[in-house]
């Protein structure tokens, strides 16, 4: 059994449908990444997951608990952590304080929720900021700061809403790398992600939106190379040009 | 580093408290006398402040209702007094508890409502009990409560001979509401309360139950201010309507705090220390000039402070020493 299924998950809002009967699963251990063009819905999935959003049908299973329509507080007790794409510090307290906030989850004693946050800290490579205030960080930084104070719930699911874009590159790097270490230490992670640098290389499996609905699913190497995808991203005409490109090179 | 400074500022915590215990032993600082009473006034509206201040400046729910649960508490220790002639203690209790009830009730619905709904209700509030104290006999209606002549010390919570007992008393009260303050400061609710107020879907996404954190807040708020309030009914041997649940008593709540800073442990110390002598001061010295002279002054102060520091005199405080650390630290980086 899979760590998180999502079953025929439909969002609308009003007449809009940000997701129509979405369903794919995330094996416990792996990376899995969530891509699509602007507005395939890809932050309204998270938001169903983390219970920010109600699902308007659907199922979602984790870890064989139904939590769909769970408060997000309740969601992140069980073992799903989020971040956000458009960054959420806690501005007026220090980077340590804010990741003190998410080791308070599992543990209420102070000096052990300490060295919980203190690890997360150093984890993230946010050690020489941990004393400011965490509205004065760098967008790198902020990024990493979301990280590390989900990582300090302890979860067991993290979910990442574009945690490398507006990274300079070497930023890039260093967060895929510890993206990578996060899922060597048993965390399992779905992140949704544009730049495909970062996503296609970790990822064990890559899964695709457009306009709301599933449209692919499988190995990255394979996903790249599937029609509905290059079509979605490329449009139409370019998708048949590619294609009469690839034939002409292969005859 | 951090450790350190928690260190350095319980040992600030101390040393106040330590001040604050043997000034009366000090002839001709407080005696039977004005200043006396000035003091013990700082010691009590710097509690109440701090005890808004728990929900109001680290939890971030603006409330301007206070002084009904101030009421509560001194209705609650008048009534076992006069009443029922008991001595205030359980008065001050059952009040204390019936206040954090009453609060917890007004804000629940409003909490699980986003925007100014719980500062509007909080508004409504005050009027609601004032009309309602007024009219209800069993409290003693529009004539309030008036004490009986009893006999000094702890037991009875009165002191008519000296005011050095009710300075002890108020000194209790305030090392009782800090010392929670600082307590919840430094653990887990104290975190989540401030977590709240910064961004509540974020700290929501971290495991926090924002509707149950407010709760609590709120319930901690109304508990600790109807005690001041038990004090305050205590130290005037009476207590109406008018005195305690009125929109002016829930703003010097509101008003202490935001100038001293809000949110800060010291805010509503520091706040009281300036408004407390002025409205006493004014109304002894100023009357020529009729009532409220004290308030246009403390109008003008806040109007000022919010235009030139938000932050209060604490806001100024950690400013300038941001400033000087700055400076001291350029000729290291030795550019």
């Amino acid at each position: 059994m899979a760590l998180l299924e999502v079953d025929n998950l439909t969002m609308t809002f009003g007449s809009l449908v940000a997701n129509r009967d979405v369903s794919f699963d995330v094996e416990a251990g792996t990376i899995v990444g969530l891509i699509g063009p602007n507005g395939a819905g890809k932050t309204t999935v998270f938001n169903c997951l983390a219970g920010m959003c109600k699902p308007t049908a659907g199922r979602i299973v984790f870890d064989g608990r139904d939590i769909t329509r769970l408060p997000a507080w309740k969601i992140s007790r069980l073992g799903i952590a989020r971040t956000f794409q458009v960054v959420r510090p806690l501005k007026e307290m220090t980077v340590l304080e804010n990741i003190l906030v998410g080791a308070y989850l599992r543990q209420a004693d102070s000096a052990k929720a300490m060295e919980i946050a203190l690890r997360c800290l150093k984890t993230c490579f946010l050690e020489d900021d941990r004393d400011r205030p965490a509205g004065d960080l760098t967008i790198g930084n902020k990024k990493r700061l979301e990280v590390a104070r989900a990582l300090a719930t302890g979860p067991k699911l993290l979910l990442l809403d574009e945690a490398v874009a507006g990274l300079t590159s070497t930023e890039v790097r260093e967060m895929v790398a510890l993206i990578r270490g996060l899922r060597d230490g048993g965390i399992t992670i779905l992140m949704v992600e544009h730049i495909m640098e970062a996503i296609m290389p970790i990822a064990d499996k890559i899964v695709v939106l457009d306009g709301g609905i599933k449209i692919a699913e499988d190995r990255p190497a394979a996903v790249v190379e599937n029609e509905a995808v290059i079509k979605a991203y490329f449009g139409e005409k370019f998708s048949q040009r590619l294609k009469a490109m690839q034939q002409a090179g292969a005859s | 580093m951090k450790t350190t400074r928690f260190q350095q500022r319980d040992l600030v915590w101390g040393i106040l408290v330590l001040l604050l215990a043997v000034l009366p032993l000090i002839p001709g600082v407080i005696g039977n006398s004005f200043r006396a009473h000035v003091l013990i006034m700082v010691l009590l509206y710097a509690s109440m402040a701090q005890s808004w201040n728990i929900v109001s400046g680290y939890a971030g729910q603006t409330s301007f209702g206070h002084s009904v649960f101030f009421g509560i508490g001194a209705y609650g220790a008048g009534m076992a007094v006069v009443t029922y002639g008991l001595t205030p203690w359980p008065g001050f209790l059952v009040g204390a508890l019936l206040a954090a009830v009453v609060a917890v009730l007004i804000s629940w619905p409003c909490f699980r409502l986003s925007g100014h709904y719980f500062a509007i209700a909080t508004f409504a509030i005050v009027e609601i009990f004032n009309r309602l104290f007024m009219v209800w006999d069993w409290v003693g209606g529009a004539l309030g409560l008036d004490y009986p002549i009893l006999t000094d010390g702890w037991k009875n919570f009165v002191w008519s001979q000296t005011k050095v007992g009710f300075y002890y008393g108020a000194l209790a009260l305030f090392i009782l509401i800090f010392g929670i303050v600082r307590w919840i400061e430094t653990h887990r609710l104290g975190y989540y309360l401030r977590a709240v107020r910064e961004g509540q879907e974020t700290a929501e996404s971290l495991g926090v139950n924002s509707t149950a954190v407010k709760l609590a807040a709120m319930a901690f708020s109304a508990f600790l201010a109807a005690l001041c309030g038990g004090f305050f009914v205590q130290y005037n041997y009476r207590v109406d309507p008018p005195m305690v649940m009125s929109l002016e008593m829930s703003m010097k709540f509101v008003l202490i705090t935001i100038l001293g800073g809000l949110g800060n442990f010291w805010g509503p110390l520091l706040g009281a220390m300036i408004l407390i002598p002025l409205q006493e001061y004014t109304r002894a010295y100023l009357t020529v000039l009729g009532s409220g002279v004290d308030l246009i002054i403390f109008g003008l102060i806040i109007v000022l402070m919010m235009i030139k520091q938000p932050g209060g005199i604490m806001g100024i405080v950690t400013d300038f020493g941001a400033r000087r650390r700055r400076a001291g630290a350029r000729p290291d980086t030795g550019v």
